[in-house]
């Protein structure tokens, strides 16, 4: 790789980190969820260093434009947090956090030492340059050889817009609200229909 | 549907019918007439029977067109002609001034000490005058109306304070802002000026700005009537002049009633040495009728007194 | 720009600079051009608008400042600059100060993929199109931000509105230009521009007609409804009025942007007329052809590019300069008419908002999509991909039927649905005496 691009790829990968580890540090959540805005755009980033134009464009929109601000609506709405959190302290935090980090370097030190890194990249045919895959190409894949996962998702994801709206939905009888003169009008006209009404028109 | 309630009648509309023409027809009708103004803004609307045009008018190189009643801050007004002033200083503005702004003082006839229908000062606080025109509804002489200067803001506070020369005005200024206001009282109050100007000694009462026509009017007066210097005592003795603790005012009535007669001639004898040199005819007329006046009063209240 | 910076720095000064810092430098410079241009033309828009406006209302607008007023703009920025910048004592103090940059960066990227001119475009990113509107959605986190870190209740209501209005108009935004892309078959911003030459008909579809760059897609069915569509998405998305409840001064003091001043409030200030700016130019650019117009592709065929190397260089500038004018002069038409629709119409509430949006909008974007589909069957599709029946057809015929099926579609669903969501709004004032009763005897 070349040293401009590997450069660049340690400057993403230390936002990433670092946002990452300012999410699970911070003392307010609020501002752990920023700091998780700030890992996703970091991510976003490294895709388009992958040349991945369309993943990283899509992962803005959906991660940063959308799942952002649900996480922080689910947080401003569920707002009990206030309060010094159960933390674990002295030895507790001591003897968690060395079984945390053994357990993921047992996962992480075998993925790093077994993968083949430096692979050359893929050739096209006839030995040209590899083929970028465009949105195109991801596009026929969901309609041709992905197309099952395509409708499940879509499935999935009309279910979970109805379940929304089930869930917020208010019945009318249920509501009591103020009155209008017209629809009390309407209801003493319908309580007593021996009233006789003011002469209309004038 | 009509409906009464106690407080009178409501009147439902139902807006349901609208419903059958194009959808969006409606918008695109609130945005022809949007667009016809806009249109029509690029000319000026110079009457308010129309609605397309510009109503903005751009001070302060247009003017408001103000009306004739319009009322801000009060002037005095003096005759060109012969250059004096409305004002007899009645006090009558002083009273009815909500806001107490008006501060005025007589001239005093020099030789007699009476009152002259004339100022000898007149101050307004404009920055606490309310405009309300109640002096100007009030003044018997139209002599204190309303102008119609509004630029006043100014960051001298004590400017503010106008006096007997900055509150003067022409008027031939006040016939040019409120010419049928200024006609209908023209008359009756040239008449009153007339009046008091007989009444005026002397350059007395004329404003102070028209040095000319003071000094024109001063050598057309016969020179008897040229005022002395003031400091000249008339009939209350020298000492009660200028003292007015209650015993002294009383000493001067008291000397004029309990002895007329010399009182009389005291007067008389007083009045002489001001008229050094020439015959004062008209003042002496005026002083003797007035010694006449005092002398009929005397003789009455003696004769009152003698008669109990 | 590339090829400018490396002659310039390569060949004339004898420099032998490697390629990414070319690159490097030809970046740097546009986006300097662009955060010049930028604010500029935001203060041209506050201008604008505020003459426009004024004489929809039967009077002048701002004409002291300077010649007619045009140093307006200049005498606001200083005023927002000089402004004390109050912070409330309890709010959270780095997320009230990070806000604005949130909401206005984001709106800054989204110039890095406007075409200026043929070849003038800063990034020709493949996927252009999508990009505008993934960044558009970031703002939103901003919007959010705001609300929340001035610790003001109403401020957080403003801002959940403003977000919920946000997120629920770019639904329809984005599905009308789906339309668009089914038509032209590409994401990428500067192919959808060269797709609209021609004379009311794109040359792609026609391709004998005359290049006179007025081959826009507005002149199709589904180009004029997703037109429409994108256009009233465009003004909710840049809280224009009706659209403006997160701004309504006489309703909300300023919504989410309340606990703000001075040059903080500028900047959502600058966001705003950016981001309207931006929504003008994206509409010109996909459906008025963008800096097609008459005489650009033929200036542009003279100048030197890389089909024709052994062009002249001042076609390249005149094909430039013509190239922007018809940008912004279509830019600004369309600003013009969003200044129009403000004046006219009264504010939506907030429940109407949404409802006009979800019940409204979408449907008709998805059944713009179905023409969309159509008109691709019939112009383009033959009996590889299952048509049979255009076989012989001229391009003209297929042009027609294209037309003629995709607009009786497009007319009959906008007839229809508009009805639909009439009624339906009609009927939510009118209340049912049964239900009536049960809400009042249950009490």
């Amino acid at each position: 790789m070349p040293t401009v691009i590997q450069i660049v790829f340690g400057l993403i990968s230390a936002l990433i980190i670092g946002a990452a580890m300012m999410v699970v540090l911070a003392r307010n959540v609020i501002h752990a969820a920023l700091w998780l805005i700030a890992c996703f755009f970091g991510v976003g980033a490294l895709y388009l260093l992958l040349e991945a134009e369309f993943l990283a464009v899509v992962q803005v929109l959906i991660y940063v434009g959308a799942i952002s601000i649900l996480i922080l609506f689910a947080i401003m709405l569920t707002r009990e947090l206030e309060g010094a959190r159960q933390l674990a302290r002295g030895w507790r935090l001591w003897l968690g956090g060395a079984i945390c980090a053994l357990l993921f370097a047992g996962v992480l030190v075998p993925t790093l030492a077994g993968h083949p890194w430096n692979v050359p990249p893929p050739l096209g045919p006839a030995g040209t340059p590899e083929v970028v895959i465009g949105a195109a190409d991801l596009g026929r894949g969901f309609v041709f050889q992905y197309l099952l996962q395509f409708q499940v998702a879509g499935v999935l994801l009309t279910v979970a817009l109805i379940g929304a709206i089930v869930i917020a939905y208010e019945e009318r009888g249920r509501r009591r609200r103020v009155l209008t003169l017209a629809e009390e009008h309407e209801l003493r006209k319908r309580q007593e229909p021996a009233t006789a009404e003011p002469p209309a028109g004038d | 549907m009509t409906m009464q309630i106690q407080r009178g009648k409501v009147v439902t509309v139902e807006r349901g019918a609208r419903g059958q023409r194009v959808p969006g027809a409606g918008l695109l009708a609130s945005m022809a007439v949007v667009w016809k103004h806009w249109q029509g803004s690029f000319r000026k609307n110079d009457s308010f029977e129309k609605i397309h045009g510009t109503f903005t008018m751009e001070y302060p190189e247009e003017r408001p067109r103000l009306p004739e009643a319009f009322r801000n801050m009060p002037i005095l007004l003096y005759d060109e002609a012969s250059g004096h002033e409305l004002c007899t200083s009645c006090f009558q503005c002083q009273r009815i001034c909500p806001p107490q702004v008006i501060h005025m003082s007589q001239a005093k006839d020099p030789v007699t000490g009476k009152a002259l229908p004339a100022l000898t000062e007149f101050v307004i606080e404009y920055d606490a005058c309310m405009s309300c025109g109640l002096c100007a509804e009030i003044c018997p002489f139209d002599a204190i109306k309303m102008d119609h200067a509004f630029e006043l803001a100014t960051s001298d506070h004590a400017g503010l304070t106008l006096h007997r020369e900055q509150l003067n005005r022409p008027i031939s200024y006040y016939e040019g802002i409120a010419p049928t206001m200024w006609a209908e009282v023209k008359d009756s109050a040239f008449k009153k000026l007339q009046g008091n100007i007989k009444r005026r000694p002397d350059v007395i009462g004329m404003a102070p700005n028209l040095a000319e026509k003071i000094a024109a009017r001063r050598r057309e007066l016969p020179p008897a009537e040229v005022v002395p210097a003031p400091s000249v005592s008339v009939a209350p003795p020298e000492a009660a002049k200028d003292d007015w603790s209650a015993k002294d005012v009383t000493g001067v009535w008291s000397a004029k009633d309990a002895k007329p007669g010399e009182g009389r001639e005291s007067s008389a004898a007083a009045e002489a040495p001001p008229v050094a040199g020439a015959p004062a005819a008209p003042l002496d007329d005026k002083a003797a009728r007035l010694a006449a006046i005092k002398a009929k009063n005397a003789a009455k209240k003696a004769a009152e007194a003698q008669g109990e | 720009m590339y090829d400018i910076v490396d002659a310039l720095l390569n060949r004339t000064f004898g420099l032998g600079w490697p390629g990414w810092s070319v690159a490097l430098i030809g970046h740097l410079f546009v986006a300097s051009l662009l955060f010049v241009v930028a604010p500029f033309q935001m203060l041209f828009f506050t201008y604008y608008e505020r003459r426009a406006i004024a004489r929809m209302q039967d009077r002048v607008g701002p004409n002291r400042v300077g010649p007619e007023g045009i140093w307006q703009p200049l005498a606001d920025g200083v005023k927002l600059f000089t402004k004390e910048d109050i912070v409330p004592d309890v709010a959270d103090k780095w997320v009230h100060l990070i806000a604005p940059c949130v909401v206005v960066a984001p709106t800054m990227f989204m110039f890095a993929v406007l075409p200026w001119g043929p070849g003038m475009v800063p990034v020709n990113l493949s996927v252009g199109l999508l990009f505008f509107f993934a960044i558009a959605s970031v703002t939103t986190v901003g919007l959010m931000m705001a609300g929340w870190a001035s610790n003001n209740k109403f401020a957080l209501l403003g801002a959940m509105r403003a977000v919920a209005q946000m997120v629920s108009y770019e639904i329809p935004a984005v599905l009308s230009l789906l339309a668009i892309v089914m038509l032209t078959g590409t994401l990428s911003v500067v192919e959808l521009i060269a797709y609209q030459g021609g004379l009311f008909i794109a040359s792609a579809d026609m391709p004998g007609l005359p290049d006179l760059g007025l081959g826009w897609i507005v002149f199709t069915p589904v180009g004029l409804l997703a037109f429409l569509v994108f256009f009233v998405a465009a003004l909710a998305e840049g809280e224009r009025t009706p659209f403006d409840i997160p701004e309504a001064d006489s309703e909300i003091v300023a919504g989410y942007m309340t606990e703000y001043s001075g040059m903080k409030f500028g900047l959502f200030y600058l966001a705003q007329y950016l981001l309207n700016f931006l929504l003008c130019a994206m509409a010109a650019v996909v459906f008025f052809g963008g800096w097609q117009g008459p005489g650009v592709g033929w200036l542009y065929a003279q100048a030197i590019s890389p089909a024709n190397p052994d062009g002249s260089g001042v076609f390249n500038v005149l094909a430039g300069v013509l190239g922007v004018f018809y940008m912004l002069a279509k830019t600004y038409g369309l600003f013009f008419v969003m200044i129009w629709v403000r004046g006219s119409f009264p504010r939506l509430r907030v429940d109407q908002l949404m409802d006009f949006g979800w019940k409204f909008l979408i449907p008709l974007t998805l059944v713009n999509v179905l023409s969309a589909a159509l008109w691709v069957a019939l112009t383009r599709w033959g009996p590889e991909q299952g048509i049979t029946f255009t076989a012989g057809w001229s391009p003209l015929l297929r042009w027609g039927a294209a037309f003629v099926a995709t607009g009786a579609v497009n007319i009959g669903a906008y007839l229809a649905l508009g009805r639909v969501y009439a009624t339906a709004q009609a009927g939510r004032g009118r209340v049912d005496v049964d239900e009536l009763e049960l809400v009042t005897t249950t009490r």
